[in-house]
């Protein structure tokens, strides 16, 4: 067998490729393919080196390609680029067939987004935003905060999906497998769960307000419940106390955000007109 | 500052397109978050700072929003713009301009629903490109006539409520005296809990809760600010995964042996 060319798409197009995917990945988001057409967009960039001579096989690889697709932008990445590297040898000869490449792409989709949701907008973003805002209100406020959540996420972003687009085209589908199944992954999360949990029982003591306004009025004394009593069990109860309520409330008794934010402005209605809480 | 003017309306709503547009470098991991668009609110009405701080404390709530799945549990960007729109214009402090903008986030989610719905016709003309074999048109119905459909449904809404709701704040704020301003600020500070506990939903499990428990009473009695908590956060964290890998790698060892034969089995 004569030796064979191990990639026929420019590093430059592959490039591109992945500038379109992580540039444009929800811009026609949409409920009928999601990210479908951004699969299919980015495929533009890198089809005219497939099926040189063969415009049918191109057509076919392109409508397969915007059939639906859904996964976290970045941890997904590799998603794209393992596909792109299938179709690349499919169209060298390689004996894959189309439903492979469409089952693969859908089985991974799903721990991906799954994986990538948790650790991207449950621990990064919060960890990050949470530093950020302290920054931009301590003293009398600055913008610094601002800039620095906006620099740092953009570029976290585009580094970690190059990476990761990359990892997927060069290392294919059973290194995504093998990645997902080692224990390196667990490991992070239970680390990134662990910061996570401390630096939110930071916010909660630095940015939830609860103070209860109750006085007990007798001949000779005022008796303030927040400063005599609740502050002295420990100071800022109230708001872990809210805080858990309303954790309780979402994840065992699968309460929506909107029915939360109902039960906020009824307590604080209530609260506020009997005195319970004050400001 | 007592009105907006219409070129800074129009800012506002380009501001809020380009937060939810999801285009390049904006949007969003970026622009939509309220501690970011507020910060460009502010700086097109002439007090940057004022915005990131009003931005920032109206982003509390929206913490760890997910948008997964194609849902969308509210639209921090117009709550970020117009929340701290009306704020600096109204002379309103944090809380009560954070209790303001929720309401103005569930609106928002309309906007995201009709976008998602009305998105699924341009995929049918990239689906007609294809069958043309023009793909270097793709981009077309991806890129452009979504966005130009975007930019009317957000931008264009957004300006006007920027431009006639600061107009009637005077009146707003005439009724946010005595009783019902306070009652705002109570729901104002109440209102971080649900974006602490929306995050808590991913992280707080097994190993981890005792270190929510931890990391309050460390800032309870510490008073140390956040960047440095964060910081002492990761350490602990480092160490802890290391311990406790250490602990099962020992295991694994010792029962070694005896896994061996079943792993054997396991792999014919």
């Amino acid at each position: 067998m004569e030796e064979k060319k191990t990639s026929i798409i420019p590093r430059a197009a592959l490039i591109k490729a992945w500038l379109i995917w992580e540039t444009f990945p929800q811009t026609c988001y949409n409920y009928e393919r999601m990210m479908g057409q951004v699969v299919a967009h980015m495929f533009s960039a890198i089809i005219n080196f497939l099926y040189k001579d063969n415009p049918e096989k191109r057509k076919e690889v392109m409508r397969r390609e915007i059939e639906f697709f859904n996964v976290h932008i970045e941890f997904g990445a590799c998603i794209l680029g393992m596909a792109i590297a299938l179709e690349e040898k499919k169209s060298m000869g390689e004996d894959i067939p189309a439903e492979f490449i469409t089952n693969l792409k859908t089985s991974l989709m799903g721990p991906l987004a799954g994986m990538g949701d948790t650790i991207w907008q449950g621990v990064v973003i919060p960890i990050l935003l949470a530093v950020c805002i302290d920054l931009t209100r301590s003293g009398s406020g600055n913008v610094w905060g601002a800039v620095i959540y906006a620099v740092v996420i953009v570029a976290a972003a585009y580094a970690l999906s190059y990476w990761n687009f990359m990892f997927g085209y060069k290392a294919g589908s059973e290194a995504i497998m093998d990645f997902l199944e080692k224990g390196i992954l667990n490991k992070l999360i239970k680390g990134a769960s662990i910061m996570g949990c401390m630096v939110m029982g930071g916010l909660v003591v630095n940015y939830v307000k609860a103070v209860c306004g109750i006085q007990i009025v007798s001949s000779t004394t005022t008796y303030n419940v927040q400063e005599s009593f609740l502050d002295a069990v420990c100071p800022n109860i109230l708001p872990l106390g809210m805080t858990m309520l309303v954790y309780y409330l979402m994840s065992k008794k699968r309460w929506s955000a909107i029915k939360i934010i109902g039960l906020i402005v009824v307590i604080g209605i209530v609260g506020g007109l009997t005195g319970i809480l004050a400001y | 500052m007592d009105k907006i003017t219409i070129v800074q309306a129009i800012l506002c709503g380009i501001v809020y397109w380009l937060a939810v547009g999801n285009l390049p470098f904006v949007g969003l991991w970026s622009l939509q978050r309220p501690l970011v668009c507020g910060m460009i609110t502010g700086l097109i009405l002439g007090d940057p700072i004022q915005g990131a701080v009003i931005g920032g404390t109206i982003n509390l709530v929206y913490l760890g929003f997910m948008s997964a799945g194609g849902s969308m549990p509210a639209d921090m960007g117009l709550a970020g713009v117009l929340g701290t729109a009306y704020a600096i214009v109204g002379g309103l402090d944090a809380e009560t301009a954070l209790a303001l903008a929720v309401p103005i986030g569930i609106l928002g989610t309309i906007v995201w629903a009709g976008r998602m719905t009305l998105d699924s016709f341009f995929v049918h003309i990239a689906d007609n490109y294809i069958e043309k074999g023009e793909y270097n048109k793709i981009w077309r119905a991806n890129v452009l006539f979504p966005q130009i459909m975007c930019f009317c449904m957000t931008a264009i809404p957004c300006a006007l409520a920027a431009y006639f709701g600061s107009a009637y704040i005077q009146g707003i704020l005439d009724m946010l005296s005595g009783k019902v301003l306070t009652i705002f600020q109570i729901i104002g500070g109440l209102m971080p809990a649900l974006g602490i506990a929306i995050t808590l939903q991913y992280i707080f499990k097994g190993e981890s809760k005792v270190f929510l428990f931890a990391g309050f009473l460390l800032a309870v009695y510490s008073g140390l600010p956040l960047l440095t908590l964060g910081i002492i956060a990761l350490l602990v964290a480092v160490v802890y995964v290391q311990m406790t890998s250490n602990m099962e790698a020992k295991a694994v060892t010792a029962n070694g042996a005896a896994y061996d034969d079943e792993d054997d089995e396991e792999d014919d």
